[in-house]
């Protein structure tokens, strides 16, 4: 456990340290997820569409994309010069590298959460004053799914960069549902009388979208755990 | 061999397309809904057969991760291509039925946005596929989609099933006819989706064989 915990931190403080360092993604990140938004609540107010519902769009298309930028780091920063080849001889279990790496994707969304939140909420002029604690969960939970996966898959990127767009984009698809919806009601898109009827059926009501959300996380966290060896071996 | 399992699937095949439109054919209940009950004999089975796929697929990435025999890569993108074919027989017999009886081509219900997902995944394990050179590594990745693939499909797939829907929840039928010609037709679907597996596997280690011996 103490070894685990021991290279866990060094990759960790490794790859946060150089982000934080070259600044090469964090900026690309933010700037993209605010132009998103900007450009929703402009759609959302020319097509007179419910704030509440644009925002929540909002909020995971812009996730979306970040991470996919974040992720396409994740591999690109290793292939400078062979680092992955000298991670992988390190005697360091791959399923370490890859918490470590979900790790260091998880944070830097979160950072960009951090960032992209308040400009949402304040730009679609939404108040969620008792509403916090679910919205900050339900957007960690879909944080972890979304960097899971990407961490899982982020070796695509040497064949080429839109391979992970479409691999990401198409597992999350199923994830999104409940995730919009969990959003949509911490927003209060959805009467609470309507909840889990017509498309909305798929995920029932609030903690049944959540429960979906945790064991999508479980699911691909382990998968991603258990196969990240053969996706970067070469 | 396989002649012999070619000759039993396109003989079935016949038998349940006879049946389906003689002896099974579903009554109409209403004067104006007159057909499109019937493509129950199609619909059904190409959905059952996407998910065998799918299975196979999950079967064959496990197994060659396990053993790395190329053999195991070939059958998982043969089935994937199958499941491609039969996920699109589902999604556009699914709007041939839907367009008369709720009078839209598609609506996001459970089950129609289940399918359009599998879809999807089709598609996408494909597209992994076309864009990686390197034949091991483009196998290992594959395999890896496979199993993630298929992890989506029970949460998804089989959840959607529980759920109330305006989707039909299940096929009843009236006579041992219909019951007999439905099981046929699931019969034949399912050897036919066997019997291109097996033709796909071959075509690609030939290709592979190929390939090493003139390039």
């Amino acid at each position: 456990m103490n070894y685990f915990l021991l290279n866990f931190k060094a990759i960790f403080v490794k790859d946060i340290v150089t982000e934080l360092r070259a600044k090469q993604v964090l900026p690309t990140m933010i700037v993209l997820g605010m132009l998103i938004v900007w450009i929703l609540r402009i759609v959302s107010e020319a097509a007179s569409i419910e704030r509440t519902v644009m925002a929540s769009a909002a909020l995971w298309i812009a996730f979306l994309f970040a991470g996919l930028l974040v992720q396409e780091r994740s591999f690109a920063v290793e292939q400078q010069q062979d680092c992955i080849n000298a991670l992988l001889l390190t005697p360091v279990d791959v399923g370490t590298i890859f918490l470590s790496k979900l790790f260091v994707n998880v944070v830097m969304l979160c950072i960009f959460e951090i960032i992209i939140v308040p400009v949402v909420l304040f730009s679609f002029q939404l108040s969620i004053p008792d509403r916090w604690p679910a919205l900050i969960g339900v957007l960690l939970l879909g944080n972890i799914g979304i960097s899971s996966i990407g961490t899982l898959f982020s070796a695509t990127v040497q064949f080429s960069s839109s391979l992970l767009s479409i691999i990401v984009l198409v597992v999350l698809m199923p994830m999104m549902i409940p995730a919009t919806f969990t959003l949509l009601l911490i927003f209060g898109a959805v009467p609470k009388e309507l909840t889990g009827t017509g498309a909305l059926a798929f995920v029932g009501d609030f903690n049944t979208a959540v429960g979906y959300l945790i064991a999508f996380d479980v699911v691909f966290t382990a998968a991603g755990w258990l196969l990240f060896g053969f996706v970067v071996q070469e | 061999m396989r002649r012999i399992l070619l000759l039993i699937t396109f003989a079935l095949s016949l038998v349940s397309t006879w049946m389906a439109f003689t002896v099974g054919q579903v009554v109409p209940v209403e004067k104006n809904i007159t057909f499109e009950k019937n493509i129950v004999y199609v619909h059904v089975p190409s959905a059952i057969c996407s998910i065998l796929c799918f299975l196979v697929l999950l079967v064959a990435g496990i197994s060659y991760l396990v053993t790395n025999k190329p053999i195991w890569d070939y059958i998982g993108a043969a089935s994937a291509e199958v499941a491609f074919v039969f996920s699109t027989v589902l999604n556009a017999t699914g709007s041939i039925f839907s367009r008369p009886f709720w009078n839209t081509w598609w609506t996001p219900s459970p089950r129609l946005i289940s399918s359009a997902i599998l879809w999807f995944l089709c598609v996408a394990y494909l597209i992994l596929r076309a864009n990686i050179q390197n034949p091991r590594y483009r196998a290992r990745i594959c395999a890896v989609f496979g199993i993630i693939a298929f992890l989506d499909v029970p949460i998804i797939f089989i959840t959607a099933r529980l759920m109330t829907d305006q989707h039909i929840a299940n096929v009843e039928f009236e006579s041992a006819c219909q019951r007999a010609s439905f099981g046929l037709s699931i019969l034949s679907v399912a050897l036919l989706a066997a019997l291109l597996i097996w033709l796909k596997t071959d075509i690609l280690k030939s290709k592979a064989i190929f390939e090493k011996e003139f390039t």
